[in-house]
């Protein structure tokens, strides 16, 4: 009952402040821009003309699902980012400011007061990644070829757990200071480390959740859910889980302290 | 029976102790002030008892009836510089503080209507809370404070950063407060703590240094200080004022006379005679009641 | 030019979105009371900086 007093006070503030808004629009452009350019761009070179004699325009063209990876590319990219930067605040703005002393004054679990802010933010994320990608699938439907839709639902309900670790990661750094701006810096050098180790160990943490949309992109081209995928998959739902249950372990000591 | 019992409670920051060993208890419907000068350890008493912060050790003991051990349940608290969240409005908040307290939203709203009544911001209600002055945001706090009914309410300097027209307001809400519920608030202005208060708990240095009813105190003091003011400064006065026997102390401040005396009765006949002999154009004569001040001077340099 | 039909039948929902992300970041820098800066800077932001300006706006600009 009272995780979902806060859970609707946090969706009245991001319809309020209009995140409900503009963070599904600007997730839908980023998913849709990279393979409208990419189709189009050789055929704008080749009728805008100027190239030197004899040069011939040779970009090969993606197949759909290459095409299609490009939205989920974008999205872990420029998506991550939006995110970190609309979870920043939502703890440690509210003590920078004050608010929360009178929150915490009332009988406020701090499980429910973490996880309420976990999941409001997590809702906005994945309906906006949603529309993102069946945009992006829309597009590449019309220029590069189909892709199952079914198919393409069970990519987004994986993805889906990537961005859960985001906003799990951000929730844990912004108990540990108090000033936004630094929540996302340190936010963004933790998911960097995260990936920049896979890439570089990606042999051995073949279950890292930074790989989970490079298999959603095997997954769509051969059709197969393969263990990593489901390993990654759960590694993100466990290390989401850990970080927040550190959030609300951190807020607890704090009050010890 | 006491409300509270608070036993021994000491508070450490990286091992600097803020409260060092703090007892006191607090009876139903009293009205408690808390006084100690800037950095005497109000705020983190306050806090304590609100269970914002834990005691490094010691306890804090509700006699009540009472299942749950978090007791932010019978407290209410307005911290000294209260913050809201300003996109919502002043109803909505009181709502919400509510509804986080475990009341159903219905029984949120009819108490937040009351309360709105009560603090007078009824005009107010659906105004934006970053439109409100502050003196309004000070009595939506209190508001906040009592939406669910607390057995205890606590209040960190609740009227120190208003003007005098915010204060007497709130003064005013605290009188007609304290007939059905305990208050201990903090405060430095002593005015406001011999107005409404019936027992004070002084503090110093994270020690309570002085604690008991306002009468108590007073009569402990024992002495009385009269102020006088004069159209024109007599002559030899302070030897004339020292030659009278009850008399034990002058002061000259500004234009007045502070005189520190035993027996009001006795002094008064005896000054105002000397005061009629010399001829003395006399434009004020008052019994200043700043036994309060003295105390507290004294305890805090002690 | 055959293509360019095409594209901009494409491109019109895209070239919607971004107008109505425009248009939301403009309507509420005239409402809002404050905001981190002058107003007629981030005014400048919104329109000038495609797409970028309206986020940045929201992110900085408004003042919670």
């Amino acid at each position: 009952m009272q995780w979902f007093v806060i859970f609707k006070k946090e969706l009245l503030e991001n319809w309020r402040n209009l995140k409900w808004i503009w963070v599904p629009i600007v997730f839908i452009i980023f998913a849709v821009m990279d393979p409208i350019t990419t189709y189009y761009l050789p055929k704008i070179m080749d009728a805008v003309g100027g190239m030197p004699e004899g040069a011939v325009v040779d970009i090969p063209m993606p197949n759909a699902n290459e095409a299609m990876m490009m939205s989920f590319g974008e999205l872990s990219l420029l998506g991550v980012l939006i995110t970190v930067v609309i979870a920043m605040g939502t703890i440690s703005g509210e003590m920078k400011s004050g608010v929360y002393e009178l929150i915490l004054s009332k009988p406020v679990k701090y499980t429910h007061y973490v996880s309420a802010k976990f999941m409001s933010i997590a809702l906005m994320v994945w309906v906006s990644t949603a529309l993102a990608i069946i945009a992006g699938w829309y597009y590449v439907a019309l220029l590069f070829g189909t892709i199952d839709f079914t198919k393409l639902l069970t990519g987004i309900l994986f993805f889906s757990l990537y961005f859960a670790l985001i906003v799990s990661i951000v929730l844990m750094v912004n108990t540990w200071f108090q000033t936004p701006g630094l929540v996302a810096f340190i936010s963004l050098l933790l998911i960097i480390i995260l990936n920049v180790a896979t890439s570089i160990y990606g042999h051995i943490l073949t279950w890292s959740p930074a790989l989970i949309s490079d298999y959603i992109g095997a997954y769509l081209s051969t059709g197969t859910l393969t263990d990593e995928l489901w390993y990654s998959a759960l590694m993100a739902l466990v290390f989401s889980i850990v970080c927040i249950q550190f959030a609300i372990i951190t807020l607890k000591n704090r009050a010890l302290q | 029976m006491a409300l509270l019992e608070a036993n021994h409670l000491t508070k450490t920051f990286n091992n600097v102790s803020v409260i060092n060993d703090v007892s006191f208890s607090l009876e139903h419907g009293k009205c408690v002030a808390l006084l100690g000068p800037n950095g005497s350890g109000k705020t983190t008493t306050l806090r304590m008892l609100a269970g914002f912060i834990k005691p490094t050790n010691g306890s804090i003991d509700f006699n009540e009836e009472s299942l749950s051990k978090d007791f932010r349940n019978y407290v209410g608290y307005l911290p000294q510089f209260p913050v809201f969240h300003n996109w919502m409005t002043g109803k909505e908040f009181l709502v919400y503080a509510g509804q986080l307290a475990h009341l159903s939203k219905a029984e949120a709203k009819e108490r937040a209507d009351e309360l709105l009544e009560l603090v007078n911001l009824k005009e107010v209600r659906k105004l934006r809370i970053s439109k409100y002055s502050g003196g309004m945001k000070q009595r939506l706090g209190i508001a906040q404070a009592l939406i669910h009914a607390p057995k205890l309410i606590i209040l960190d300097e609740p009227a120190s950063a208003l003007d005098p027209i915010g204060r007497r307001e709130i003064l005013n809400l605290m009188r007609e407060l304290k007939k059905d519920a305990t208050i201990l608030y903090s405060t430095h202005i002593l005015n406001d703590a011999e107005e409404v208060s019936d027992e004070i708990l002084l503090l110093n240095e994270g020690k309570v240094i002085e604690q008991g009813s306002m009468h108590e105190l007073e009569s402990v003091q024992n002495t009385v200080t009269i102020k006088l003011s004069f159209s024109e400064d007599p002559k030899f006065i302070e030897d004339r004022l020292k030659e009278i026997e009850s008399v034990f102390k002058v002061n000259q401040v500004a234009n007045d006379y502070l005189l520190t005396v035993h027996d009001l009765q006795v002094a008064r006949q005896q000054l105002l005679d000397v005061v009629n002999r010399e001829n003395w154009q006399l434009t004020k004569f008052e019994v200043a009641k700043t036994s309060l001040e003295d105390l507290f001077m004294k305890a805090v340099k002690s | 030019m055959m293509i360019s039909q095409d594209l901009i039948l494409l491109l019109l929902p895209v070239l919607i979105l971004q107008l109505l992300l425009l248009v939301i970041a403009i309507v509420d820098l005239i409402r809002i009371e404050e905001t981190n800066g002058p107003k007629w800077m981030w005014a400048l932001i919104i329109i000038f900086l495609n797409i970028i300006g309206p986020i940045i706006y929201f992110i900085i600009g408004r003042r919670p």
